[in-house]
């Protein structure tokens, strides 16, 4: 019987298992392996061990990518998160039908595929026929070019943050609804303001939330790719290693190095693992605290 | 049962449509066709021309023994990335693929080729532009036909170089002088801008007498020769780096949605650019179709005739193929060579809708389009200036690494343009880059 039950239940997974098997686990161990061959353009195929790794936390290119996103993840997360946080607790203690509207508008550019957003907003940044130069004109700004080499990572901060703001606050919108109503009656009793709740109940009460969101954006961050990729026409910023993952695309597709190319992405999985372990794990102390 | 008898009409319209085809190529070519007319040969293309949909349908209404299955595989880089995924995969690839010259090497040394001329492919009777002939071909191995390309000119705007009484420059020193006084009259206008292409850049190189790279894939396929930082290249760089360092031209990159409205608004007068540069312009010029001309590309030395190109493409056979023969033919007549260009005809398709520079002779002389006009041009027949450049110009090779310098040349441009790098620095930078790069990539790097 009992075997017959676990049968049944690798029946129910089975569609996901062999998804995962065959489209993640598999083409992993096909990377990893070709990540420890060397392949020139000229001469075969051969096995090197882990000097591919060696050369990629060597390789400035690689390097200059990676402190790249740092940066840019340093600078676009707090700033994504605080006003996702801010807008989420507006609305939970709001709760009109403009709350509901505003939920929904702000949840609206998630559902536009990358692609598209990066598009779009390769119009909105334009000196031609943007917005956003028309009003940095009038405010006396003549020089602004959002595609500026210097400034161009901070664009894509503007996108990102266009993206993603609505869906992390409907992910901490939904957290806020899962506190029982009844905490808050009994803190309003005693005589606690809004504020108060604000910061005492309900931000620790969803601070696993926020850890995942703050998770999330910092893997997406580190994996940007999609708006400097489509965006490289209009601008001489997006180099051969812009980030780590268009230097990955770039070696494999364009310059068909595709054991270094495995190197590289595994190795910007590696360190985007030890980030994440590591983000939690203090957490976990801090939450222990 | 009403759609039931539609759809049957229609195939019994289909039959007789098809018997009389081919009662007809019976008639015309004899016994042997209705073998292949029976079962016609279906080839796969990859290509991203303009408007070849056309010509695609124009070719299978006119063809009953190869019908042609084409798929736009994306422009460019999108379309190598499947075609390398592909070959790498050693299946999955189309029977004929489009593929620019200067990516050629890269793929023959992947060993992707069909040898065309085992199928009847050769210039033996000037089929097609000489020099175009000589990059598409590896010692006797044709590895590609030519169908487009680029020979470089320069377009201006005539109406504000007459109204403000300067000269059209003729040498590259008048052209800085020229930039000198466009941009005093007007702060925010220039005479060009140093768009950072390196397709681009690389034409203007070559017209300044730079040949960088050489490379023979079927005698010595592991030596490549690169020598990026002589005089004649650093010459041109530096040339337009000091224009730039100045503010004399502009920085913005060719075919950004800024850029293609500033050709339009007078903030840019001149671009020295390919022969299909004209169909680019056509599309993004709204208020100034008519008001530009072409000249011939400003010289080093006065009087001389040195001419460069940017940009073409062909069409090669992969040997995934189990048509060859086939294949080759549509490589070939996909875009045939004509006497006469009839309204609705592939090279009318390429020429009037696509704007195509043809690299097959007998249309590149053909008097339709030598005395053809552009409405961006108004009553010029700027033809004749760019069928002249196709005439003079020389051989010019390519490496098998052609993406990996292109990307080196821009992202050194870069840092020159964002004044973190000497231009003069460009060049040597790229070079001792590029030959890093090839001696790892197990090449024999010679001057």
């Amino acid at each position: 019987m009992k075997r017959r039950q676990v049968l049944i239940g690798w029946l129910f997974v089975l569609p996901f298992v062999l998804v995962v098997f065959f489209f993640l686990v598999l083409p992993l161990i096909y990377a990893g392996y070709l990540s420890s061959q060397a392949d020139s353009l000229v001469g075969g195929q051969h096995f090197v061990g882990i000097t591919n790794y060696i050369d990629t936390f060597k390789d400035p290119l690689f390097l200059e990518g990676l402190k790249r996103v740092a940066i840019y993840a340093l600078i676009s997360i707090p700033i994504m998160l605080s006003v996702s946080l801010a807008s989420a607790l507006t609305i939970d203690v709001i709760q009109t039908r403009l709350a509901r509207v505003f939920r929904l508008i702000a949840f609206m550019p998630y559902a536009v595929p990358g692609v598209v957003a990066a598009l779009m907003w390769g119009f909105l940044y334009s000196q031609q026929f943007g917005p956003i130069y028309w009003f940095a004109k009038k405010l006396g700004f003549r020089n602004l070019d959002m595609f500026d080499p210097n400034i161009f990572i901070y664009s894509i901060s503007g996108i990102a943050f266009w993206a993603w703001t609505g869906y992390n606050m409907i992910v901490l919108y939904s957290a806020l609804q899962g506190i029982s109503r009844e905490i808050y009656e009994a803190a309003i009793v005693d005589g606690a303001s809004q504020k108060q709740i604000a910061f005492r109940i309900k931000i620790p009460a969803i601070r696993g939330a926020i850890v995942l969101t703050i998770l999330f954006s910092l893997i997406g961050s580190m994996q940007l790719f999609t708006e400097p990729r489509i965006l490289s026409r209009y601008t001489n910023a997006v180099t051969l290693g812009y980030t780590p993952n268009i230097y990955a695309f770039n070696l494999a597709f364009n310059q068909s190095q595709f054991n270094y190319s495995a190197a590289v992405s595994f190795a910007l999985g590696l360190i985007v693992l030890v980030i994440s372990y590591g983000f939690l794990l203090r957490n976990r102390r801090m939450a222990d605290k | 049962m009403q759609k039931t008898l539609i759809s049957g009409s229609f195939k019994k319209a289909t039959v007789i449509f098809t018997t009389a085809a081919v009662a007809s190529v019976v008639g015309f070519i004899g016994a042997s066709a209705p073998a292949h007319a029976a079962a016609p040969v279906h080839v796969k293309v990859w290509a991203w021309y303009p408007n070849i949909k056309e010509v695609v349908a124009k070719y299978n209404a006119t063809h009953t023994d190869i019908q042609i299955d084409w798929t736009n595989a994306g422009a460019g880089g999108d379309e190598y990335t499947k075609l390398k995924t592909c070959i790498k995969a050693k299946s999955g690839c189309p029977d004929v693929a489009m593929i620019e010259f200067q990516t050629l090497p890269t793929f023959s040394i992947l060993n992707p080729f069909v040898d065309m001329g085992k199928y009847g492919a050769s210039n033996a009777d000037g089929r097609y532009a000489g020099w175009a002939w000589a990059q598409a071909t590896s010692g006797t191995k044709v590895n590609a036909i030519p169908v487009d390309g680029g020979p470089m000119a320069m377009l201006y705007r005539k109406d504000l170089f007459a109204a403000n009484n300067i000269k059209v420059p003729t040498t590259w020193a008048e052209y800085a002088d020229a930039a000198a006084q466009i941009h005093k009259l007007n702060a925010n206008q220039y005479i060009a801008t140093y768009g950072n292409d390196p397709g681009w850049a690389t034409g203007l190189m070559w017209q300044g007498g730079c040949l960088p790279y050489k490379y023979n894939g079927s005698t010595a396929k592991a030596t490549v020769g690169i020598s990026l930082n002589t005089a004649s290249c650093k010459n041109v760089i530096n040339y337009w780096g000091n224009l730039v360092s100045q503010g004399l031209v502009d920085s913005k990159p060719f075919f950004s949605t800024d850029a293609g409205a500033d050709f339009d608004t007078g903030k840019y007068w001149t671009w020295v650019a390919a022969g299909w540069t004209p169909g680019y312009l056509s599309g993004v010029l709204k208020t100034t179709t008519g008001k530009w001309a072409v000249a011939p590309t400003p010289q080093w030395t006065a009087g001389a005739d040195a001419q460069g190109d940017w940009g073409g493409s062909t069409f090669t056979v992969i040997n995934q193929t189990k048509h060859p023969k086939e294949a080759t033919s549509v490589a070939m007549n996909l875009y045939p060579p004509q006497k006469t260009i009839d309204a609705g005809s592939p090279w009318d398709i390429g020429l009037n809708s696509a704007f195509l520079y043809p690299l097959v002779t007998s249309v590149e002389s053909n008097p339709a389009f030598v005395s053809h006009t552009y409405p961006v041009f108004a009553d010029q027949k700027p033809n004749s200036i760019y069928i002249h450049v196709s005439k003079v110009l020389g051989a010019f090779q390519w490496t098998p690494f052609q993406d990996f310098i292109y990307s080196t040349l821009h992202d050194e441009t870069a840092q020159a343009i964002a004044k973190k790098e000497a231009w003069s620095a460009v060049l040597d930078n790229v070079q001792t880059k590029v030959v890093a790069y090839a001696t790892k990539q197990g090449f024999k790097v010679t001057p």
